[in-house]
């Protein structure tokens, strides 16, 4: 949270309300509410159906086509023989025709007409039931149609909630990274600052190589509780002023690396952990001190929490642990 | 010179808005005349039942005569007459019934006011929507002086508003958004008003280790105080609370004091203390960081007037414009209207020391200037001298406007009090 620097007097309440509503606007996009995401999606929609936009007039086309209806098509039909080219209601005429019928045939030919027109007439018949059918399906349709409509109305409405909310979770993730990369940033520069302390111990042993875990004794596993244990250190000795002064500083050091390693521990995956608090060859191996002053602090804050663990939990080792995990011999224990 | 305060309830442990502001200036301004305070017997707001006994008795100092109400209120007849004039097109005559419906109805009450005209000098009403209000100006109205208490709700719709606004001899406003609410609606630009509020009276060093060990309460927190209603906002500030907490300053709690009137979440960040006396209430008040006001109605928030003084920062609810305007005029609160604005006001007052610090010195001084009691006691004094004077001068007021006649009364030609209170100015007063 960024501080507000304003003077008593000059405070404007509305100035810091805007500055309040450009940072959530810029954090997390602006907060929606329902009908704003109604008339949002209904702009992307229209767009969407707008003639001139993506698809050409489909909305136009959805409401003729929602409103067009067909029209009920029964044509008459007829049988078409040759009976029928003949034929008439009165019998003389009906035989004249058929006494003149081979007359006529010598000037064209009647029954390919006659066959035409039967096979039209069956055409007809066809057509006149498959328009049946598709009429009933476009009925169908249409009312299918409706519930498309619904449904593409409602997609295009998630979508836009989807969409809005995806920026949202995109800039609160940009807001996280950065977040934690000053963290980082500044877990690194602690660290830094803790190791390197002027005037706090005894300087540093150089770094040593890390062993492997199968060339070290396994030591005692950590225990399960993670409750903070007394610290039990062999009876201060007398000495020098300096040298007590030294032993308080180390234990002032100590108590802050148990601190760090218990955050660490805290921060971590479980995996992590058990690699931090259940690896005992690391922990309690001599020449593990070498944590690298610009290491990774993950790593060196694993290696403090294990060695403190081992060194609460296991009190009657705890000076040959301190010795062998290779940290600063303790003055005041010496 | 003789007042009365004519108010619906009235006792020391009554703490409703407009009957605490009434004890408030009654006792106050008997230290500058002589004060009667007439009431009912009633406590209970909703169905005034009798509960108190008939006759004169002192409170705090100051003579209280209560009356009888005529008859409780029955809720059901009230909400069907509330619903007919509120939402639908009526007559005067059913705004009428209305008043009677919602009472508290005291016509003792009334006719002492009538009989006892001669004695008192002026009469403040308070609470312009209830029936002593509009019957009580109605018969004396050129000794009538209203704090009306308005809220932007329905009531201030209806046709009988109005002519109470234009009638009486002075208006004294809670805050300028009530102030412009009631002239436009009634126009009475001609009639004296003085915005005046309340004042409060502030220990002057209040306990907040006490509290915090009385109640156990540890780190820091928001305090709200008052009815833990629907209508105070409170569904809202718990649902804003509990969705950000994960964005809400680390340990910050949410201390609830007041009478649990909906259920409380149950979250180990929220504690609820039940009803607390007023020195607990101030030492809560010392002890938070802030206080949150989630009314979305309020003619004046007496507890945001009380936290400035002390020094305290208030977040309150935006959509009521009262709230957002003494925010913004006092330089010394946020306010917010949706989930991520609370989440950020919050965070800004609590974590930003220097907007906190001029908050705090804002609040103190805002309180000092405009709600320290010598100046609402001024501010009384000056109304009385500038009626008195009129008086002198023989103007005696516009007078209650005639009432419509037998036919007008019937025609069902008025508005419905929603349309009304639609076509009102919304927003605060910032100039």
């Amino acid at each position: 949270m960024a501080d507000f620097n304003i003077r008593t007097d000059a405070v404007d309440v509305e100035q810091i309300m805007r500055q309040i509503r450009a940072r959530i606007q810029s954090k997390r996009g602006v907060d929606y509410t329902e009908q704003q995401i109604q008339e949002l999606a209904n702009v992307k929609l229209e767009r969407f159906l707008n003639p001139k936009g993506v698809r050409s007039d489909l909305v136009e086309q959805f409401r003729r086509a929602r409103d067009r209806k067909l029209e009920p098509f029964e044509p008459e039909q007829y049988a078409f023989d040759g009976t029928l080219m003949y034929g008439s209601h009165r019998f003389i005429i009906r035989m004249f025709r058929k006494l003149l019928n081979p007359i006529l045939k010598l000037f064209f030919n009647p029954n390919t007409l006659i066959h035409v027109l039967d096979k039209q007439t069956k055409i007809n018949a066809l057509y006149e039931q498959q328009f049946n059918l598709l009429r009933e399906k476009s009925q169908q349709r249409d009312e299918v149609d409706v519930l498309y409509y619904e449904l593409v109305h409602n997609l295009v409405l998630e979508l836009t909630r989807i969409g809005i909310e995806n920026r949202n979770l995109k800039m609160r993730l940009e807001s996280l990274s950065s977040r934690m990369d000053f963290d980082e940033r500044r877990a690194r520069a602690l660290e830094g600052v803790v190791q390197y302390r002027p005037g706090t111990g005894p300087a540093r042993e150089p770094q040593q190589p890390r062993p492997r875990p199968d060339e070290r004794p396994a030591p005692p596993p950590p225990p399960a509780s993670s409750a903070p244990q007394p610290v039990q250190v062999q009876p201060p000795q007398p000495g020098t002023a300096a040298e007590e002064q030294a032993g308080e500083s180390n234990t002032a050091r100590r108590r802050r690396r148990r601190r760090r390693g218990r955050r660490g521990g805290r921060s971590r995956t479980p995996g992590e952990g058990m690699a931090a608090g259940g690896a005992p060859a690391e922990v309690a191996s001599p020449g593990d001190s070498g944590t690298p002053p610009h290491g990774d602090p993950t790593a060196d804050a694993a290696s403090d929490a294990a060695s403190d663990a081992d060194f609460d939990d296991d009190p009657a080792g705890a000076g040959d642990d301190r010795d062998d995990s290779g940290e600063e011999p303790d003055p005041s224990a010496q | 010179m003789k007042l009365a305060v004519v108010v619906q309830r009235y006792g020391a442990d009554i703490n409703g808005g407009a009957e605490l502001h009434a004890r408030y200036v009654a006792e106050h301004l008997s230290r500058h005349a002589a004060v009667d305070v007439l009431t009912t017997c009633a406590r209970d707001y909703v169905t005034w039942r009798d509960d108190f006994p008939a006759g004169t008795e002192i409170v705090n100092g100051v003579p209280v005569r209560r009356f009888r109400v005529d008859q409780p209120r029955d809720p059901h007849v009230f909400g069907r007459w509330s619903e007919r004039v509120f939402n639908h097109s009526h007559s005067y005559l059913d705004e009428l019934k209305w008043l009677s419906a919602e009472g508290p109805k005291c016509t003792s009450l009334l006719r002492h006011l009538q009989s006892a005209d001669a004695g008192y000098d002026y009469v403040f009403f308070f609470s312009y929507r209830y029936y002593h209000s509009y019957h009580g100006t109605k018969a004396m109205p050129a000794r009538a002086i209203l704090v009306p208490t308005a809220e932007r709700d329905e009531a201030i719709g209806l046709a009988l508003s109005p002519r109470i606004f234009r009638g009486v001899r002075a208006l004294m406003y809670n805050s300028p958004e009530e102030k412009r609410l009631i002239q436009s609606v009634s126009n009475n630009h001609e009639v004296p008003g003085v915005v005046v509020g309340i004042g409060s009276d502030i220990p002057s060093r209040p306990q907040a280790e006490r509290f915090r060990q009385k109640y156990g309460i540890e780190g820091r927190f928001a305090l709200y105080v008052g009815r833990i209603d629907q209508n105070k906002g409170c569904n809202e500030l718990f649902r804003f609370f509990v969705k950000g907490l994960d964005a809400l300053p680390k340990g910050l709690q949410l201390v609830l004091i007041g009478k649990e009137m909906l259920p409380i979440p149950d979250h180990p960040r929220i504690r609820h203390l039940g009803f607390l006396d007023d020195q607990d209430k101030f030492d809560a008040l010392a002890a938070s960081d802030l206080l949150l006001m989630p009314s979305y109605y309020e003619s004046l928030s007496m507890v945001a007037l009380e936290a400035w003084a002390l020094g305290k920062p208030v977040l309150a609810n935006g959509k009521c414009e009262v709230l957002r305007g003494q925010c913004v005029r006092s330089r010394a609160g946020l306010y917010y209207e949706t989930q991520a604005e609370f989440v950020e006001t919050l965070r800004a007052i609590s974590e930003s020391r220097g907007l906190n610090a001029a908050f705090s010195a804002n609040g103190r001084e805002f309180f000092q200037r405009h709600y320290a009691w010598p100046v609402i006691e001024q501010k009384y004094l000056d109304i009385l001298a500038r009626v008195k004077e009129e008086d002198a001068r023989g103007f005696r007021g516009n007078g209650m406007e005639a009432e419509p006649g037998w036919f007008a009364r019937r025609r069902k030609d008025v508005r419905p009090a929603n349309d009304v209170l639609a076509d009102l100015p919304f927003g605060p007063v910032l100039n």
